[in-house]
C-alpha cells in the first residue's frame, strides 16, 4: 500500500457568513494517485481544495505528510503542495508572465540559473514560452489558465491541487493539459466539471454534494452508476456515452 | 481589450528604448534636476533645454503630439499653482493692471518667474512621460527596485499596475451586463443600480485582495516579492549618460 499523504477526518468548515460549506469530510489521499473531485456547483469542491495547503484551516482535522497543519509547518507544506486557483486573475499577480512563474522558485530560494531553467521548462510544458515577457493582463483567459498551471509546475510540488484546470481551454490545449497531467508523477487532486478529463487522468473519484462526501470510489465505478450521477446533477462522460 | 494606457509605445524600438532602464531613469532624473535648478529669471536658457528635450523625444520615435497631449492634460494643474506668481512680486519695475475698482500690481520679474516655472514643469512632465512610454513598465519597476527605491512602494505600484486593468474590466463587464438588461426604467432606478455596482466593485476588490494574498502565500510569499533583474549596463548606455551630462553642463555654463 502506498503512503498516505493527506488524511482528512471529520472536517467541517463555515464561511464567515455562516455558510456550512464542508460537512464532516473524511478523505485519504495516497502518494502518486490522481483523484478527481466532482460535484455540482456550490458543492464545496473549491473550498475543500483550499484546505489542502492550509489556506483555509477548518477545524484542523487535516494531516499532510503525517503533520498537523500549523504555522510552523506551513512553509514546508506550501513547498510540497502546489495549488492552482479557479480564477487565474488571483493566481497571476506579478507584472509579467516570467515574474509570475519565477515567483514560486525564487521564494524557495533557488539560484538564478535554476529559476530560469524552472521557468523555461514550466512554460514550455504549457506551450506559453512565446509569451514569457508579456504582461498577464493582456493574455486571453485560456492563456492565463495555462500560465497559472506553469506558476505551480515551476515549483515541482509533490502534490498538485488543481481547481477547474480545463475550463476556458481550447480543445488542443485541453488535450495537451490531459497529456501533461498523465505524464506528471506527482499526486494530483483535480476539482472539475470536465468528467472526461477525470475519466482519463484520475483513478479515483470523490463525489461531493452540498458539502458532504457522497461517495469515494474508483472512477469507472462512479461513472457507470448512471442513477448516482443523475441524482447529483452530473452527466456521464461523453467517452462512455459512445461506448454504452 | 481597451486599456492601452501607457503601454502603447513601450515596445517600439529606438535609441531611447534600448537604453538600460536604470541608466535611463538616472539620465532623465539628471535632466529634470538641471531644468528644475535653472535660475528663474533667465528665460533664454529654456531654448537649449527645450531643444534637448525635443531631441530626446524625436530620438525615441514616440510621436511628439502624443507627449504634448499629456502635457496639455496636466497644464491646468500647473497653471492653477503658478497663476498668482506675476502678482506677488511687486518690488521693482512693476506696472498696475486694473479692472474697474480692482488694481493689481504686476512685476516683470513675476512674469518671468511665472513663465520659467511653467516651462520647467512642462519640460519635466514631457521627460517623465517620455520615460514612462518608452520603457516597459515591468522593467521600469525592476530598475527602480535595483536603484534601492523601497520595495514596499514598488510592490504597491506593481499590484496597482496589475490590478487596475482587472478592476476596469470588472466595472466594464458589470456595466455591459447592466446595459444588456436595461430596458426602460426611471433615471432614479438606474442611478441606484450604478451605486450598487460601485459597492459591489469595492467588495470584489477587497475580496480579490484577500485571495491574491492567499495565492501569494501558497507560493511561499514571506513578505518579499523577489524577481530576477538581468539587464546589464553597456558602454553605449554610459556614453549616452556622459554625453547628456556634458550637454546639460554646457547649457548651464553658457546658456
Ligand atoms: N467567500 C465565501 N463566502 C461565503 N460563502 C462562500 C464563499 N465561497 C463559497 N461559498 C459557499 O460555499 C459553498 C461551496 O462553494 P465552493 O466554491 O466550494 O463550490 P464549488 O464546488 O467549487 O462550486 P463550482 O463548481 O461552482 O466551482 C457554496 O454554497 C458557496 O455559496
Ligand atoms: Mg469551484
Amino acid at each position: 500500500m502506498a503512503k498516505k499523504v493527506i488524511e482528512i477526518q471529520g472536517l467541517n468548515f463555515y464561511y464567515p457568513d455562516s455558510t456550512h460549506a464542508l460537512k464532516n469530510i473524511a478523505l485519504d489521499i495516497f502518494e502518486g494517485e490522481s483523484v478527481g473531485v466532482i460535484g455540482p456547483n456550490g458543492a464545496g469542491k473549491s473550498t475543500l481544495l483550499l484546505h489542502l495547503n492550509g489556506i483555509l484551516r477548518g477545524d484542523n482535522h487535516i494531516k499532510l505528510f503525517d503533520m498537523e497543519i500549523s504555522d510552523k509547518a506551513l512553509p514546508l507544506i506550501r513547498k510540497k503542495v502546489g495549488v492552482v486557483f479557479q480564477d487565474p486573475n488571483n493566481q497571476l499577480f506579478m507584472p509579467t508572465v516570467f515574474d509570475d512563474v519565477a515567483f514560486g522558485p525564487l521564494s524557495m530560494g533557488l539560484s538564478k540559473d535554476e529559476v530560469n531553467r524552472a521557468v523555461n521548462e514550466a512554460l514550455r510544458e504549457v506551450d506559453m514560452l512565446d509569451c514569457v515577457n508579456r504582461s498577464s493582463h493582456h493574455l486571453s483567459s485560456g492563456q492565463k489558465k495555462r500560465v497559472s498551471l506553469a506558476t505551480v509546475l515551476s515549483m515541482r510540488p509533490d502534490i498538485l491541487v488543481l481547481d477547474e484546470p480545463s475550463s476556458d481551454l481550447d480543445p488542443k490545449h485541453r488535450r495537451d493539459l490531459i497529456a501533461i497531467l498523465k505524464r506528471l508523477s506527482a499526486t494530483k487532486i483535480i476539482a472539475t466539471h470536465d468528467l472526461d478529463l477525470v475519466l482519463e487522468v484520475c483513478s479515483r473519484v470523490v463525489l461531493l454534494n452540498a458539502g458532504r462526501v457522497v461517495v469515494t470510489a474508483a472512477a469507472m465505478e462512479v461513472f457507470s452508476n448512471r442513477q448516482l450521477l443523475e441524482e447529483n446533477d452530473l452527466g456521464i462522460p461523453i467517452a462512455l456515452c459512445k461506448a454504452g | 481589450m481597451e486599456h492601452a494606457f501607457f503601454d502603447e509605445y513601450s515596445h517600439s524600438d529606438s535609441v531611447i528604448h534600448r537604453l538600460e532602464p536604470r541608466v535611463k531613469i538616472l539620465a532623465f532624473l539628471l535632466c529634470i534636476l538641471f531644468i528644475a535648478f535653472a535660475t528663474g529669471y533667465n528665460l533664454k536658457i529654456f531654448v537649449p533645454y527645450s531643444i534637448t528635450v525635443i531631441s530626446l523625444i524625436l530620438l525615441s520615435k514616440v510621436p511628439v503630439a502624443f507627449i504634448f497631449k499629456r502635457v496639455v492634460s496636466l497644464l491646468p494643474f500647473i497653471l492653477m499653482v503658478t497663476i498668482f506668481l506675476p502678482f506677488i512680486q511687486s518690488v521693482e519695475g512693476g506696472e498696475k493692471v486694473s479692472w474697474g475698482a480692482l488694481t493689481l500690481p504686476v512685476s516683470y520679474n513675476g512674469i518671468r518667474l511665472f513663465v520659467s516655472v511653467v516651462m520647467k514643469s512642462c519640460l519635466s512632465v514631457m521627460l517623465t512621460t517620455l520615460l514612462m512610454v518608452s520603457t516597459d513598465f515591468a522593467s521600469l519597476l525592476k530598475a527602480l527596485e535595483k536603484l534601492r527605491v523601497p520595495s514596499l512602494l514598488i510592490m504597491i505600484i506593481s499590484f496597482m499596475y496589475r490590478y487596475v486593468f482587472v478592476l476596469e474590466d470588472e466595472l466594464m463587464k458589470m456595466r455591459q451586463a447592466k446595459e444588456c438588461r436595461s430596458v426602460g426604467g426611471s433615471q432614479w432606478f438606474h442611478l441606484k443600480a450604478q451605486a450598487n455596482m460601485l459597492g459591489v466593485l469595492f467588495l470584489r476588490a477587497y475580496e480579490r485582495a484577500e485571495k491574491v494574498y492567499l495565492a501569494m502565500c501558497s507560493r511561499g510569499f514571506d513578505g518579499h516579492a523577489r524577481s530576477i533583474y538581468d539587464s546589464k549596463i553597456k558602454t553605449r548606455d554610459m556614453l549616452f549618460l556622459v554625453f547628456l551630462a556634458v550637454i546639460l553642463t554646457l547649457i548651464k555654463l553658457y546658456g
